[in-house]
């Protein structure tokens, strides 16, 4: 029995395995914050919308981990790959972040002590996820690590980790900086959709396959490694812009309607 | 880590992320994929059906050809699709000139369940040039031990009737000029393939 979902090579079929790591895993994230919640008592035992945010994470979190998600992506699908890829770094982690929230704020001394300033600078988070969405998508890495539980389980935190740093300045304001309202916000998450260009084409115009892992794994249906890959390539792109594009028109509402709320509770009076 | 060390490392990653072109030329490299025998195989001579009912003399109909043989059966969940499909990929990808003297010859080492109709669907999904080949098990079994091959092992139904067939994984290339130098073990990439049937094709001719 595998703990975490990894290559094996053997065919598919659709019998439920159970992956006791993701378990854990996903257990583990849920004690912390219920710890971190009870350190709060005035929050701990509320079902408002950031509680309901973290666990709405971690859910996704957990389907793209578990059977079938984490085993046909981890094995056997390139596209179900890149799919366990959006999940893990683009669509969980600001969920979790707009749940621990009010514990950094509440913390937010500790916070800024603990955590460089410059590690959250925006330029500096962009960076740690553009590099780590390279790295992690770089074949011969891929390869390597994919057919190991420990690799596959490497791979899936590498992906976590960037994602929670890459939503950290759009979610979290800690620390400070006043610089970095809502337009600014706006124009990171829109530099974001452009850093995947790179992977994207380089999985959707390659002439062969590039992943050993998914060219030699057995078949499902009828999908070609080719077609699988350049759907790959699609998911990385389509999926990763529409995940930022409905953040950037949320914020863009939020901005709009914090203004007109602002100009009603202050109205100019300059015409007399 | 300044600013300026992050922006080194965000190009150094993006522009990274697309990979070296030389990694992904088929010719860039001067090794080989397959395994090189230590003595080569004479083509063999054998006579079996396709998928049209008619006679097949292997070695009189792919003489002067580079001959892809392989055993495998149409139910095999794993290596015979993979093994087909990458070939079939290769295939389309070499130009006409190259690729119209190239035969891929799949005999079935599970002719009860393999029939005409099944083998013609399913290799001419995988390419149309494909050619499927049956024959009862015994004489696959004396084909195969005259070229060195484990046999194909039946193995027991399961609930649902069911069954797989152990069978040798490899794809034998008979080159041009007659014998066979190298085989091609599951495992071999489609890259691996452009690079060397190219060189196969040329080999007899000192390429």
């Amino acid at each position: 029995m595998q703990w975490w979902c990894a290559a094996q090579g053997v065919p598919w079929d659709w019998t439920w395995r159970p992956y006791p790591g993701v378990w854990l895993f996903v257990a583990l994230l849920g004690g912390v914050y219920t710890v971190g919640g009870w350190r709060h008592r005035a929050r701990y035992g509320t079902w408002d919308a950031p509680t309901k945010a973290f666990w709405s994470g971690v859910l996704v979190l957990w389907l793209a981990l578990d059977w079938p998600v984490g085993a046909l992506g981890a094995g056997y699908l390139a596209s179900v790959h890149m799919l366990q890829f959006l999940l893990i770094s683009l669509v969980a982690p600001p969920l979790i972040l707009l749940g621990v929230r009010p514990l950094v704020r509440a913390e937010a001394n500790v916070w800024q002590r603990a955590v460089a300033r410059r590690a959250t600078h925006p330029i500096t988070t962009l960076a740690v996820f553009t590099i780590i969405l390279s790295a992690t998508h770089w074949p011969p890495l891929v390869d390597a690590l994919m057919v190991t539980q420990v690799g596959s389980l490497a791979l899936d935190l590498a992906w976590l980790l960037g994602g929670l740093v890459f939503w950290w300045p759009v979610i979290v304001p800690v620390p400070k900086r006043l610089w970095l309202g809502p337009p600014a916000r706006i124009g990171y998450l829109v530099a974001a959709t452009l850093v995947n260009t790179g992977v994207f084409a380089f999985l959707t115009f390659s002439d062969l396959p590039v992943y050993a892992i998914y060219e030699l794994a057995p078949p499902i249906g009828s999908l070609s490694t080719r077609d699988d890959q350049r759907l790959a390539g699609l998911v990385m792109k389509m999926g990763g812009a529409v995940v930022l594009w409905t953040a950037i028109t949320i914020l863009f509402f939020r901005w709009f309607f914090e203004d007109e709320r602002i100009e009603r509770s202050f109205p100019l009076r300059a015409d007399r | 880590m300044s600013v300026r060390w992050v922006l080194v490392l965000f190009i150094a990653a993006a522009s990274g992320a697309c990979g070296s072109p030389s990694e992904r030329d088929p010719g860039a490299a001067d090794d080989w994929a397959g395994w090189s025998l230590d003595e080569p195989l004479v083509r063999p001579d054998f006579v079996l059906t396709d998928v049209d009912g008619e006679p097949f003399d292997f070695a009189a109909e792919t003489e002067g050809a580079l001959a892809l043989l392989f055993f495998g059966y149409t139910h095999c969940p794993d290596v015979c699709p993979v093994q087909m499909a990458n070939l079939a990929e290769v295939l389309r990808d070499l130009p006409f000139e190259l690729s119209s003297h190239v035969m891929v010859v799949f005999v079935t080492t599970d002719p009860d369940r393999d029939t005409p109709e099944r083998m013609r669907e399913w290799l001419g999904r995988m390419h149309p040039d494909f050619i499927g080949l049956r024959g009862s098990l015994e004489e696959v079994r004396a084909i195969q031990a005259g070229l060195g091959l484990p046999p194909p092992a039946i193995e027991e139904d399961d609930e649902s009737g069911d069954y797989f067939v152990g069978h040798a994984a490899q794809v034998i290339a008979f080159e041009p000029d007659g014998p066979a130098r190298r085989v091609y073990p599951y495992g071999i990439r489609q890259r691996d393939w452009l690079r060397d049937i190219p060189r196969l094709l040329g080999e007899a001719g000192g390429g």
